[in-house]
């Protein structure tokens, strides 16, 4: 397991991080949403050993991270980190070896990965030759090439290509499946959601909501049911008991069921008003809920 | 695939270290200025041997008969140090052309008469004037003499006993430190330039996260300055191979245990100095974030070298004065003036030892703090860091 326990960070004044945890279980991904300056990258760089925690501490294999564990795991910064003059090859072998490969291993290592990014005909380019998208997969062949046990990505996916995007997200998945646990951020909250086993929100420096993106939906998207009933008359579901009618219109009526309420009642009422064309639990996109637990209570603007 | 490891400081130093110097030893800038210190060194030395050379030859063509001229040519010429060649030749206009050639360097015309004139191409060269006007002199008096009637004339022969017999030294030594000193300070400022860079660089391209994730600050950091280090040390000690090779073979120093030694203080001097002024550049770097910034925050430095090397000038004709003296023990000057008064005579080895100690205590001092300031500022990568900001930062 590695785990986030209770990270906290201030700057000054300011509380970026204020009781940070989550965990993530061996060969799962985790995806870590946030908006601009939730946190996101400071709690990464505090796993990192970058920065001092405050307060809480990050755990593998129920060990506080310190500088031989920090060096199995594959980080990836955000703001991408290469040698601009240094060969591909040179480049990933590096960081290989002060991962704790010996000179050979290390060598043959980059070659693979270097290989299986596509890099092969760049391994002797200097890496400011290359294209944006070619040096994030350097990044990534730098962060891959010492076979870690765990990987921390920030931002991996941002500035790459639908070509990329898949590409990678293609290398993540396998690295997960051989029982890697896998932390990202990203702003692709879509692709959060196609990735990832479980998704943490970080809002104000806490989590607001954590958890498999089932979880979320079922904790976080309250009971909404979307029923389409053509041929009813306005408020044929007002009536109904534990019953809110969150909007109507010409038959298309989102409700929202109070825990009693029996979603079998409101099907019989909908098929008494004649054709029913659509009738399921809706179920929120991530966009959707973390708008919902990402949004600044009311009071917190007014103040 | 073997496991990774937990590779140790060492090893991770002598990565870092080793990365420093394959880059660098690619790199253009670098072979360049190594190229050009190269040959400065060597053409100097071959400026020398060929000035030495020039200085001491002097040929004089004597017009008519040359019988008497001759030998007192050669004598006065051994008075003032020169080797004097002595080609007769049958008139004025052969001297003229001969001159106009290059062949002599001064013609003698009616040496035994009454009016004798030296003939030269632009002005009289110093050796010879003297030469000329001695050797005309001497034959002109002993001429006057035996037509006197006075003739077997003794004239005693002073015996000369050296107390040294490897002369005066001081000289030659002090040109040598002079010239170790051109290089060092040369030296001192590249590399110590590289790290700088090499600093910032790791910052502006943020691959100092990555690293940092990998090894603490002071392991980065001894690394660079260590490969860059050795790479200055083989430099220099590349350098002081040629020169001392080259004045032995040229045969520009009169006493080769004298050079070896001025060259082997320089080397050790770099060292201190290098180790003082890359931990100082490295921690001044590392408070930007940039390369354009870089300038503002090493220049005082920078200025400090250059100050200690005009010192160390000026220690060299005098280097028992006070600038000289206080400098000497200055840290960071103290690379660059001692060896030139130890040169040139105006200091002891108890004056060298006390420098070695303070400049030793200074380093010592500087790496600490200086390793403070860089661990502080290396993750600050907005902008320009405050010296006070980067020593309050939580280091991890």
């Amino acid at each position: 397991m590695l785990e986030f326990d209770g990270l906290h960070k201030s700057f000054g004044d300011n509380h970026v991080l204020d009781g940070v945890g989550f965990t993530v279980a061996p060969g799962s991904m985790f995806g870590f949403c946030g908006s601009n300056g939730a946190g996101k990258t400071t709690a990464m760089r505090i796993a990192m050993g970058l920065l001092r925690a405050d307060a809480g501490e990050v755990r593998w294999r129920g060990a506080p991270l310190d500088q031989e564990t920090r060096r199995r795991i594959g980080y990836m910064p955000e703001e991408r980190g290469l040698y601009p003059k240094m060969k591909v090859g040179e480049q990933v072998t590096y960081f290989a070896r002060l991962h704790g490969l010996d000179a050979g291993a290390a060598a043959r290592a980059a070659d693979e990965w270097i290989g299986r990014l596509g890099l092969a005909g760049r391994r002797g380019d200097p890496v400011e030759k290359l294209s944006l998208g070619n040096q994030q997969r350097v990044q990534l062949a730098a962060a891959l090439v010492s076979r870690p046990e765990v990987l921390i990505l920030d931002e991996p996916f941002s500035g790459l290509d639908p070509v990329g995007v898949d590409s990678l997200a293609e290398g993540l998945l396998e690295q997960a499946r051989h029982g890697v646990p896998v932390v990202f951020s990203s702003h692709q909250l879509d692709l959060v959601e196609r990735l990832c086993d479980s998704v943490g929100i970080l809002a104000r420096g806490r989590m607001v909501a954590t958890g498999t993106v089932q979880e979320l939906r079922r904790r976080e998207g309250g009971r909404l049911l979307r029923v389409v009933v053509p041929d009813a008359g306005q408020g044929w579901a007002a009536a109904l008991p534990g019953v809110r009618v969150v909007s109507e219109r010409a038959g298309d009526t989102l409700l929202e069921l109070s825990d009693g309420a029996d979603d079998q009642s409101v099907l019989a009422a909908a098929v008494r008003t004649g054709r029913v064309t659509h009738f399921a639990w809706r179920e929120p996109s991530l966009v959707e809920l973390f708008r919902e637990v990402v949004a600044v209570p009311t009071e917190d603007v007014a103040a | 695939m073997t496991a990774p490891r937990t590779p140790g400081s060492g090893e991770l130093v002598r990565l870092v270290a080793g990365r420093e110097i394959s880059t660098r030893i690619r790199d253009k800038t670098f072979l360049i200025s190594s190229g050009v210190i190269l040959l400065v060194v060597l053409g100097a030395m071959v400026f020398q041997a060929v000035v030495a050379s020039r200085a001491n030859n002097v040929t004089v063509a004597v017009v008519g008969d040359a019988s008497t001229l001759k030998p007192a040519l050669v004598a006065q010429g051994h008075v003032v140090g020169a080797d004097v060649t002595v080609r007769t030749l049958a008139d004025e206009a052969a001297a003229r052309r001969a001159l106009a050639a290059g062949d002599v360097d001064g013609a003698l015309l009616d040496g035994t008469g009454s009016s004798p004139r030296l003939l030269v191409e632009r002005s009289p060269d110093s050796t010879l004037t003297a030469t000329v006007k001695g050797a005309v002199s001497q034959v002109a008096v002993g001429r006057q003499l035996a037509a006197a009637g006075i003739d077997g004339l003794h004239v005693p022969e002073v015996g000369v006993t050296a107390i040294d017999p490897g002369g005066d030294p001081t000289g030659e030594r002090t040109g040598i430190a002079v010239i170790g000193i051109i290089v060092l300070y040369t030296l001192l400022i590249l590399i110590s330039q590289f790290v700088a860079q090499g600093v910032v660089e790791e910052k502006s391209t943020r691959v100092v996260e990555l690293l940092l994730s990998t090894m603490k600050p002071w392991q980065l950091l001894a690394g660079k300055v260590i490969g860059l280090g050795l790479l200055g040390l083989a430099q220099i000690v590349a350098i002081a191979v040629v020169g001392v090779t080259g004045a032995l073979v040229f045969d520009l120093v009169s006493l080769p245990g004298q050079l070896i030694g001025t060259v082997l203080s320089v080397v050790a001097w770099f060292v201190l100095g290098y180790a003082f002024y890359a931990s100082l550049f490295a921690a001044a770097a590392s408070l930007v974030s940039r390369q354009e910034d870089l300038a503002g925050v090493i220049t005082p430095m920078s200025m400090v070298l250059v100050v200690g090397f005009f010192v160390a000038l000026q220690a060299a004709s005098n280097p028992t004065g006070s600038l000289a003296t206080i400098t000497s023990f200055m840290p960071g000057l103290s690379p660059l003036v001692m060896p030139v008064r130890v040169a040139a005579g105006g200091a002891g080895w108890l004056d060298v030892v006390l420098a070695v100690v303070i400049q030793l205590v200074a380093i010592a001092l500087v790496v600490r703090l200086g390793g403070r300031i860089y661990a502080g500022a290396l993750l600050r990568t907005s902008g320009k860091t405050k010296l006070r900001e980067a020593l309050r930062a939580d280091r991890v």
